[in-house]
């Protein structure tokens, strides 16, 4: 009984006590996504793709003969969590770089100790902008929102007679809000007038209202600058209200679960982002295969993204020689990572440095061209 | 448009009303803020698609199915915590605190089994058709939501005002201790109501994971505090009051949006709630306030 | 691991660990005096926010920064304190999520507070010892108030208020000085943590927050002031603890909250317990 009753204890403390063994040519990285919480949704995909990139690597006998060991730390989205993990895998695992955390929030809390501490910080989902303002140290493969809209946008205009839209997003949320800023302002740009703007609030199912009042001002096109999650929901009301005009998605939208739910109803929506999982490369056709082996579910965008981060990191190593010198290695990756170039799920890959700001030199944002492709009989299609 | 606000305010609000019809439930006879209520409403949705989708069940066996257990569910949360809680008389803090406890464990078991990604019932599980009346648009299962939500609330008014057993109840919401002393089973009694607003709030998860694409983990909180907003709206633990109060949430939020901007929903409809307590703690239709007040 | 990289490790959660049992504390002093006030996230949201547009946006200095955050909390707990509190038991409890709620909106749709996105690149001024005076200085004051005429008032009013009424107590303004004093605690120590997490946006002080917050208090214990600050420490310590358990390391937490309210209903630390359990062992030790 007494056996018993202390059993969880000791196999809790075991756990907690299994040093980490690591062989003397293992190449640790951090990868820190929010695992648990609500942002999981975002953080597991982006996980399995690390995990199934680290596989592939490792079976081929690593970088340069050394494996890459991931050091793996659930940040739940929250800030102060981000920026512990960001402590504990720096100063303490000692990694040589780290990938996440998930949320942006979360990289504008975590990135300056990471930056500080001359550790490079690489998110693969931050699309907000003035991460990388963060400092030198600070990259990410993720394209921001005003790097994919305004492609988008023209994209649709191309194709469909748009002269006035309306516009329905998420206003508590960074992620919606900042694809919303730059649509608003690509549409100025574009002399396209919003006739009306619907916000709805985390948590909402019931979007009928907002789109009652998106409906009687009579718009070309809608813009939904929201996740899939809600965006499903927001295509499935709308036909049932009788709306018949096509939505245009940002980043969120990318994901194979909205025309899995919605059906029917995501007939002619237009997305921009950097995944298209029709596209026919090798790299892709590879990537989506071993996924669907791996986990027995359809990668998403955050996956892709993910699978290419660790493989351009991988480049990188390749060219530098490790000394085992923490400092100076962990340098030289900052200082060939910018150059590196591939091809890989998400097509060509490169960095381009961050816009100067004052004084400040910044860090490195995703050069890449999105792709624009609008759903035809139940399948995306790329748009030219 | 605007007799198409009034039918989506009215669907909105009746989803409303249906959770807050069991949350109320257990403070007014229990006198208790369950605040695991959101966290029922979870399970019962999970229980249901997974009866549908896992062992193939049919709707109709699959829905009173996740409702007893999710009535199991508040069943144990009463046995287990609650009657602790009840014999000890502990101040009501307590019962709040460790119902966060259980809405937490129970997210937290939810998300570890399931996953965060949100689901839905497979479409061809149900009716996604709508009733067209010249402009407006009503999707029949909203309607059924409604209709329930108004049917469940006239059951529970009449056995609460009619039946031997809602006397017995009105007696505990009074007093459990002369309740006792009259011989009613009041801790029975108590099990039972716990069973019933769990099962209530099941079959709202439930509904609305037919209605959206919406079964997450997470799915009670935001419901959690749409739930109380309308109790305290209609009056804590007033039954009439809560399924009012979330209509009256419901049209509020609808005609927040029509009128001004949707921006502004949510700040207008916690800046009334904030106002309504100050102004009318015993909510809208409450009558007198309970004995926990 | 040697000091300065253990320090470089754990900083973060030491601090955290200070400023999470400032709001332990906050809270239970509002609790002390029989008022279940769940507003103390929302005004350590109203202290973070004010004091990094401080810093951020006019360039002050980090005390006066500090000082605006500690008042800018109480006046508003000043002046919705004096309807608000007229409500008692759960109608309070709600009237002040509610309240939450609508600072969450406003932060969430003001330009200044950086709406959604929230403040980022506040400047790193917290230093380990700003968070030390801040807990020793308000330890003090506590200490002083429970001894005094007030502390022995709040104890009145939560044993039986009508009665402390009826003894002379101005109740109502006895109470709005706990609301006040609480808010401008939950103000200093919002002012603090912005400085140290570098990002502020709307959703760190919502109802989570609230709940963790009241935790910490029924957790440690609110009969002596040693119980607010451990119960923030074991819940600001307790995700990092069982991180190993990975998915289901929350489950542990809400399973840790039952069990406290369960088997420890006045906390880890009450000095009643354990006075009365030393009292009967030198009872036995006398027989």
């Amino acid at each position: 009984m007494r056996i018993q009753t202390l059993s969880p204890i000791v196999a809790l403390l075991s756990v907690l006590l299994i040093p980490l063994v690591s062989h003397a040519g293992d190449i640790r990285i951090g990868l820190t996504e929010a695992l648990t919480g609500p942002a999981s949704q975002y953080g597991v995909p982006i996980q399995n793709g690390f995990l199934l990139a680290r596989d592939e690597i490792n079976a081929k006998g690593g970088v340069n003969g050394d494996k890459i060991v991931l050091i793996e730390e659930d940040e739940r989205g929250k800030k102060e969590e981000a920026i512990n993990v960001y402590k504990k895998l720096i100063f303490q695992d000692k990694v040589l770089m780290i990938f996440g955390p998930t949320l942006s929030n979360s990289m504008f809390a975590a990135g300056p100790i990471a930056n500080l501490a001359k550790v490079v910080a690489f998110g693969t989902s931050n699309t907000a902008s003035g991460i990388t303002d963060i400092g030198p140290y600070i990259f990410r493969s993720s394209p921001m929102e005003a790097d994919v809209v305004p492609v988008t946008l023209r994209t649709a205009i191309k194709h469909l007679n748009i002269h006035k839209v309306g516009i329905i997003y998420g206003n508590d949320d960074a992620f919606t809000k900042s694809g919303y800023d730059v649509f608003r302002k690509s549409l100025e740009e574009l002399h396209i007038p919003v006739v009306d703007t619907e916000t709805y609030a985390k948590g909402d199912v019931d979007f009928k209202a907002q789109l009652t009042k998106l409906k009687a001002a009579n718009p070309d096109a809608i813009i939904c600058p929201c996740l899939s999650e809600e965006g499903a929901n927001i295509l499935l009301q709308s036909r049932a209200l009788g709306i018949k005009q096509s939505f245009i998605g940002g980043n969120g939208f990318n994901s194979p679960k909205l025309v899995e739910i919605a059906k029917a109803a995501a007939e002619g929506t237009i997305v921009g982002s950097p995944w298209f999982d029709g596209n026919p490369s090798v790299q892709n056709q590879h990537f989506i295969a071993a996924y669907r082996k791996k986990y027995g579910t359809d990668p998403n965008q955050f996956s892709a993204q993910g699978y290419d981060a660790l493989f351009i990191v991988a480049e990188a190593l390749k060219k530098i020689k490790l000394t085992g010198q923490l400092e100076q290695d962990r340098q030289a990756l900052r200082d060939v990572l910018p150059h590196i170039q591939i091809d890989g799920a998400t097509g060509k890959f490169a960095f381009r440095p961050a816009p100067e700001h004052a004084i400040k030199p910044g860090g490195y944002d995703a050069n890449q061209t999105p792709f624009v492709y609008i759903v035809k009989n139940g399948k995306f299609v790329l748009l030219k | 448009m605007l007799a198409q606000q009034i039918v989506n305010a009215i669907s909105l609000g009746s989803v409303y009303a249906l959770f807050a019809l069991g949350f109320t439930l257990v403070f007014g006879i229990l006198g208790v803020i369950n605040l695991s209520h959101g966290g029922i409403f979870m399970l019962g949705a999970y229980a249901a698609l997974l009866l549908v989708t896992w062992f193939d069940l049919s709707l109709w066996i699959a829905l009173p199915a996740a409702m007893v257990f999710s009535g199991l569910v508040g069943l144990l949360i009463d046995v287990l915590i609650l009657k602790r809680l009840r014999q000890r008389g502990a101040p009501h803090l307590m019962p709040m605190i460790a119902t966060i406890g259980a809405a937490i464990l129970m997210t937290s078991l939810a998300q570890g089994v399931f996953g965060s990604e949100a689901r839905r019932f497979p479409m061809e599980w149900f009716n996604d058709e709508t009733l067209k009346l010249g402009t407006i648009t009503i999707p029949l299962l909203q309607a059924g939501i409604t209709s329930l939500a108004l049917v469940l609330m006239v059951l529970m008014m009449w056995v609460l005002k009619r039946t031997r057993l809602g006397q017995a109840l009105r007696a505990i919401a009074e007093s459990p201790r002369s309740a006792a002393l009259l011989g009613i089973p009041v801790e029975r009694l108590f099990h039972l109501t716990s069973f019933i607003a769990a099962a209530l709030g099941g079959t709202a998860g439930i509904l609305i994971g037919l209605s959206f694409n919406a079964i997450t983990p997470f799915m009670g909180q935001p419901m959690l505090h749409k739930g109380i907003a309308a109790i305290i709206l209609g009056g804590l633990g007033d039954v009439r009051g809560a399924v009012l109060g979330g209509l009256f949430l419901g049209i509020t939020e609808v005609f927040a949006v029509t009128f001004l901007s949707s921006e502004y929903r949510d700040a207008l409809s916690f800046g009334l709630l904030f106002l309504m307590l100050l102004w009318r703690p015993q909510g809208l239709f409450g009558a007198s306030a309970t004995r926990s007040a | 691991m040697d000091w300065s990289s253990w320090w470089a490790t754990y900083s973060t959660l030491v601090l955290s660990i200070g400023v999470y049992g400032l709001m332990a504390l906050s809270i239970s002093l509002t609790l002390s005096c029989g008022l279940l006030s769940l507003a103390n996230a929302a005004f350590m949201g109203i202290g973070a926010y004010v004091s990094a547009v401080s810093t951020l946006q006019y360039g002050l200095s980090f005390p006066s920064a500090l000082l605006l955050g500690t008042l800018a909390p109480s006046s508003v707990a000043l002046v919705i304190g004096v309807p608000v509190l007229r409500l008692s038991g759960v109608y309070l409890a709600m009237a002040t999520l509610g309240f939450g709620e609508v600072v969450r909106v406003v932060a969430l749709n003001l330009d200044i507070t950086g709406g959604p996105l929230g403040l980022n690149g506040i400047p790193l001024f917290t230093e380990w010892w700003h968070v030390l005076l801040s807990v020793v200085a308000v330890l003090l004051l506590l200490q002083a108030l429970r001894h005094s005429r007030i502390g022995r008032a709040f104890e009145a009013i939560r044993e039986d208020e009508t009665a402390a009424r009826l003894m002379g107590i101005a109740t109502h303004r006895i109470k709005l000085l706990a609301f006040v004093l609480g808010a401008a605690i939950a103000g200093l120590a919002g002012g603090l943590n912005a400085h140290y997490t570098f990002t502020l946006s709307p959703g760190n002080f919502g109802f989570e927050n609230a709940v963790d917050i009241l935790t910490m208090a029924i957790l440690g214990g609110i009969q002596g002031l040693l119980g607010p600050l451990l119960g923030g420490a074991i819940i600001t310590l307790l995700p990092e603890l069982l991180r190993s358990l990975q998915e289901f390391r929350m489950a542990a937490n809400g399973v840790i909250l039952i069990a406290v309210v369960l088997f420890l209903p006045h906390g880890i630390w009450a000095p009643r317990r354990l006075a009365r359990w030393l009292k009967k062992r030198s009872k036995h030790a006398d027989a």
